[in-house]
């Protein structure tokens, strides 16, 4: 009996036993299915998470430096200071203050209120004209920030169009300002504004560049900004002491190498007395590569336990397939029998089987796996506000992987009976019933 | 000599105390176109006498010879190969796979000798059409009745035109009608030069044979020939 003969006959068993060999096909459908959708779902998230974290910056050193006797930014300038003389290991500092105070941006006929919720609240309530975006104050309102040259950069910010401001701008104090693309979207929508002129509090400021979409879920704040060069907190902050610096670093290591640095330095400025107090001001050195680190960590057991989850529904299926296999050993067995009595081969008879346990194993593990991308899909679209911008799917070598199990399963159980049986007298397969 | 088997023992659970001897050193010649009833009781050993001869099972101890060839030496493969070309078998049971259809039935014998698929169903209806259900071969087993799928068995013994047909109580399921139909088969099958084995216990229908062989507790008790008048 050659090759071919054999696999007609496995496909004239199958479809002639259907009942038997859709279940024997839906542990592997099931199993396979399951695995595909679970690890793609839970590799999502691992992406989402660990997007959230780039997005934010990583290699990114927040630093608070708080002097109690520091009127003229004293500290600030030491810190810019001995950042640079740290050129091999950062990049980029700038310091990143938020303006405390109300305020509003006004370009053309629109005004908008900045870090102001009352006048929000009246613009919403009067319902005019004048209101340049829908949603809430929460998602919309806008604040101004006071950065160097390097705020783009230190944030994780990309360039939309135009250019950050200049050193010199930002040391004379010119009136630039680069928009988040929140901000630009309320006050020009899709036009371009570099080179436009905008009202900050009443005063016209140049608009040198604009920012593109952070697309951070949960923190449209990060695009509703309005950069201005630091040196205006003089003018527009009350003077208020700069305390919050963000150096960007050249890559993980160095992160944590300029971190210690910093510490050393900061601690150097604000030496502790002998009580293991500060009596002169306070400072704080915090990475997010920390934070990475716990997030990689979080992902790492998330995905333990999800591929526990999985391997369990896997050898659940597993399970399925050698009952269904197991139960059939009977009824097999007297087929065999038969077939021997009338003059089949041992080996002929193996191949028949394996052919066929390969064949159903298979369809049902392609079945897995379509339903697996289906279900994906299914799942990606329920979970859209979850996984927003992160498109799930499959990664083909857990399907692989997943599909080889169950098909290598399926064979060895569906052969089991063949190879028990055909080794059988035939007279005592034929008793078998 | 076509059958020789000397001194043959098939012993269940030897040595214990349920120990059961259902071939009890039995020797048989049996030459070439005979047509040989084996009968007995029930527990008699004539199923058992069947099995061995047709290479479904062997033998505790003892020689069997089939056309001057060792059964007991030969391999797995050899003795399939044996089944397949040199006998045909038909079961008190029938024993067709329900799933195929009578032709399929028939064909797989076919199928295992590496008949080429162009004759092979070809070869099949002939086989079908000789014990005249040629206009069922597309009935499934469970839609015929015993006859039918006895002589649907028939044909599939018969469609690899083996020299030796084996019948174990191929009437035993049958009325007297529908067996006597099966009984007038295998009279052509003897006419045509093949030898047949008939097992029953029925001395009626042992009384077809031209040589029966009466077994008794694994043991032969007769082995006597006798003139048939066939009308």
């Amino acid at each position: 009996m050659n090759l071919w003969q054999a696999f007609k006959m496995a496909f004239k068993s199958i479809a002639l036993k259907k009942t038997r060999s859709f279940l024997t096909m839906l542990g592997i459908i099931i199993g396979v299915a399951s695995v595909v959708i679970m690890v793609s779902v839970m590799q999502g998230q691992a992406k989402k998470n660990m997007e959230y974290f780039t997005k934010m910056g990583d290699n990114k050193i927040e630093v608070y430096a708080y002097s109690y006797y520091d009127t003229e930014n004293e500290t600030g300038q030491k810190l810019f200071d001995y950042c640079l003389s740290l050129s091999d290991l950062i990049v980029g500092i700038t310091p990143d203050v938020e303006i405390s105070q109300k305020g509003s941006i006004q370009y053309g006929s629109k005004t908008i209120p900045v870090n102001d919720w009352e006048a929000f609240e009246t613009m919403v309530s009067v319902g005019g004209g004048m209101m340049v975006s829908s949603g809430n104050a929460w998602e919309t309102m806008l604040s101004f920030k006071l950065g160097s040259e390097q705020y783009g950069v230190c944030n994780n910010y990309t360039l939309g169009g135009g250019r950050e401001f200049t050193y010199l701008e930002v040391e004379k104090t010119i009136p630039v300002c680069v928009l988040g693309s929140g901000a630009k979207e309320q006050l020009f929508g899709f036009t371009d504004p570099v080179g436009e002129t905008v009202n900050i509090n009443g005063e016209p400021f140049q608009v040198v560049g604009w920012y593109e979409s952070m697309n951070i879920e949960y923190w449209p704040q990060k695009d509703n900004i309005v950069v201005l060069p630091y040196t205006f907190n003089r003018s527009m902050n009350r003077n208020n002491p700069i305390e919050q610096y963000v150096i960007k670093a050249k890559d993980g290591h160095a992160t944590i190498e300029a971190s210690t640095k910093l510490e050393a330095f900061l601690l150097g400025l604000f030496p502790l007395n002998a009580d293991g107090w500060c009596e002169t001001g306070s400072f704080r050195v915090g990475s997010d590569q920390s934070y990475m680190e716990n997030a990689e960590k979080a992902n790492l057991m998330q995905s333990l336990v999800m591929g526990a989850i999985a391997g369990i529904s896997l050898l659940v299926g597993g399970i399925g397939i050698m009952n269904i296999m197991l139960v059939t050993v009977t009824e097999r067995t007297r087929e065999i029998g038969i077939r021997k009595a009338i003059g089949a081969e041992r080996s002929s008879i193996i191949s028949q089987f394996l052919i066929e346990a390969a064949v159903i194993c298979s369809i049902g593990g392609l079945m897995g796996i379509g339903i697996g991308y289906v279900g994906t899909m299914i799942a990606g679209k329920l979970m859209a506000d979850v996984f927003e911008g992160v498109i799930l799917m499959p990664e083909p070598t857990i399907a692989i992987g997943a599909f080889l199990f169950s098909v290598v399963l399926g064979i060895i159980f569906g052969m089991y009976p063949a190879i028990k049986a055909s080794g059988l007298q035939p007279v005592v397969a034929l008793r078998a019933d | 000599m076509l059958i020789d088997i000397r001194d043959l023992y098939k012993i269940y659970n030897e040595g214990k105390e349920s120990e059961v001897r259902a071939l009890d050193g039995v020797s048989l010649q049996i030459d070439k176109g005979e047509f040989v009833a084996i009968v007995g009781q029930s527990g008699s050993g004539k199923s058992t006498m069947m099995n061995v001869l047709g290479c479904l099972d062997i033998p505790t101890y003892g020689e069997y010879y089939l056309e001057g060839t060792d059964i007991g030496s030969l391999t797995d493969k050899q003795l399939a190969r044996i089944r397949n070309r040199e006998i045909g078998f038909i079961f008190q049971g029938y024993n067709l796979i329900q799933e195929l259809d009578a032709l399929e039935n028939v064909t797989l014998p076919l199928i295992y000798r590496g008949v080429s698929v162009f004759d092979r169903e070809d070869i099949a209806m002939e086989a079908l059409a000789k014990v005249g259900m040629d206009d069922r071969a597309h009935h499934r087993p469970s839609e015929m009745s015993g006859g039918q799928q006895q002589r649907v068995a028939i044909a599939r013994a018969i469609a690899t035109a083996p020299p030796i047909i084996m019948a174990d109580e191929p009437t035993g399921a049958l009325d007297s009608k529908t067996g006597r139909h099966v009984l007038e088969i295998l009279r052509d099958l003897y006419r045509g030069g093949t030898t047949i084995l008939l097992i029953t216990h029925d001395d009626g229908i042992a009384s077809t044979a031209r040589r029966v062989v009466r077994l008794s507790d694994g043991k032969i008790i007769s082995d006597n020939p006798q003139e048939v008048d066939w009308e």
